[in-house]
């Protein structure tokens, strides 16, 4: 193979296929998978947890730049997302906005 | 559950297209902000930006690709590589599991399945949960494209576009970027939430992340979260049902 086609090889091999294999086998096993059965239920709550886990890490163990920000600043920024969202009756572009000017400023004091 | 009426192509289209409009109203810019690093880890990584795009196009999981470009900068082993992503992939299964069967009528081909598969991320995923049992059965699958498609086009443009600025980015915006994935989800999450057992989902997975974090070990922590969380918050919601349906 030349080696320019290298870099996509690798791409295909280990990056595409070790991920798409459970999309691959989502779709034969969703055969007899009714929407609003209790097994659909599990599944999405199970999907739910693990993304809030996901979550939680990039909060509360992040990597990069985000590391170096304080977790109380982060957990503060946070709060006023919540906050907001709150306020707003559950606009996601405000609280989204709100903690990334808070989360920026943070970044601006803390990282200078 | 009524009758299933086919839609007519112009139908399809117009379904289509308010999928992409709705991706417009924000999703579509979230995740392709929140993916801009994936284009700059690339290049870190020594990858040409060609290989940036695909891996958006081709893996369209954030983490995956963070793994991917990270493990391959720090001369991982290439067996190991595919491991680590693979593991962090698994959630796809619940995630497709669960909206796979909200986009199926009884006339959907298995191709078109294989296909709307391949697009479902988490914030795919997520805005699908809350946005297609407000649609009529047939018109799901090409909102879903529509809404779909209009996601990783625009973030692969941004993982191109990265690859070349991220470099250039100031750390407090480079802090933003890493920081909007997870306000974004979990506002998004919260949005979504109807049944209680969804905020016992959303309680489950935040007080036990830390703790097997902590306890277990070799890239399954999330993996033992997701089935221990979800079992225990699963179970909690079928209680919570049963006590109320008591006179």
């Amino acid at each position: 193979m030349s080696g320019a086609l290298w870099p996509y090889f690798l791409l295909i091999v280990f990056g595409f296929l070790p991920s798409e294999i459970w999309r691959w086998l989502s779709v034969i096993l969703s055969h007899g998978i009714d929407e609003g059965s209790q097994i659909f239920t599990f599944l999405k709550t199970v999907a739910t947890v693990l993304l809030v886990g996901v979550v939680a890490r990039l909060i509360f163990a992040p990597t990069g730049e985000l590391a170096h920000v304080p977790l109380a600043a982060r957990i503060g920024a946070l709060a006023l997302a919540g906050g907001v969202f709150a306020i707003t009756r559950r606009n996601v572009l405000a609280a989204v906005l709100t903690g990334e000017a808070a989360i920026i400023a943070a970044g601006f004091w803390f990282l200078r | 559950m009524s009758q299933i009426v086919e839609l007519t192509p112009a139908d399809r289209r117009r379904w289509f297209m308010e999928g992409v409009r709705q991706a417009f109203t924000g999703p579509a810019y979230f995740v392709a902000v929140a993916l801009i690093g994936v284009g700059g880890l690339a290049r870190a990584a020594g990858f040409p930006a060609g290989v940036a795009v695909l891996s958006t196009l081709l893996i369209w999981a954030g983490p995956a690709q963070l793994l991917f470009f990270g493990a391959a900068a720090a001369k991982t082993s290439w067996l190991a590589v595919a491991v680590s992503v693979s593991l962090s992939s698994i959630r796809f299964l619940p995630m497709c599991l669960s909206v796979l069967p909200m986009l199926r009528t009884p006339g959907t081909r298995r191709s078109t399945l294989w296909l709307a598969a391949h697009f479902v991320a988490v914030t795919v995923w997520v805005e699908s949960l809350r946005r297609l049992p407000d649609i009529d059965r047939p018109a799901r699958m090409p909102f879903f494209f529509g809404f779909a498609l209009a996601c990783i086009l625009t973030t692969s443009l941004f993982t191109g576009v990265g690859y070349f600025l991220v470099a250039a980015l100031p750390p407090a915006l480079a802090v933003g970027v890493l920081f909007l994935s997870p306000v974004y989800f979990l506002a998004t999450l919260i949005r979504g939430a109807r049944a209680p057992v969804d905020w016992f989902a959303l309680t489950a997975g935040l007080v036990l992340a830390p703790v097997t974090e902590a306890f277990v070990g070799g890239g399954l922590d999330l993996m033992a979260l997701g089935l221990v969380g979800g079992t225990a918050a699963y179970l909690a919601g079928r209680w919570h049902e049963a006590r109320r349906a008591e006179p």
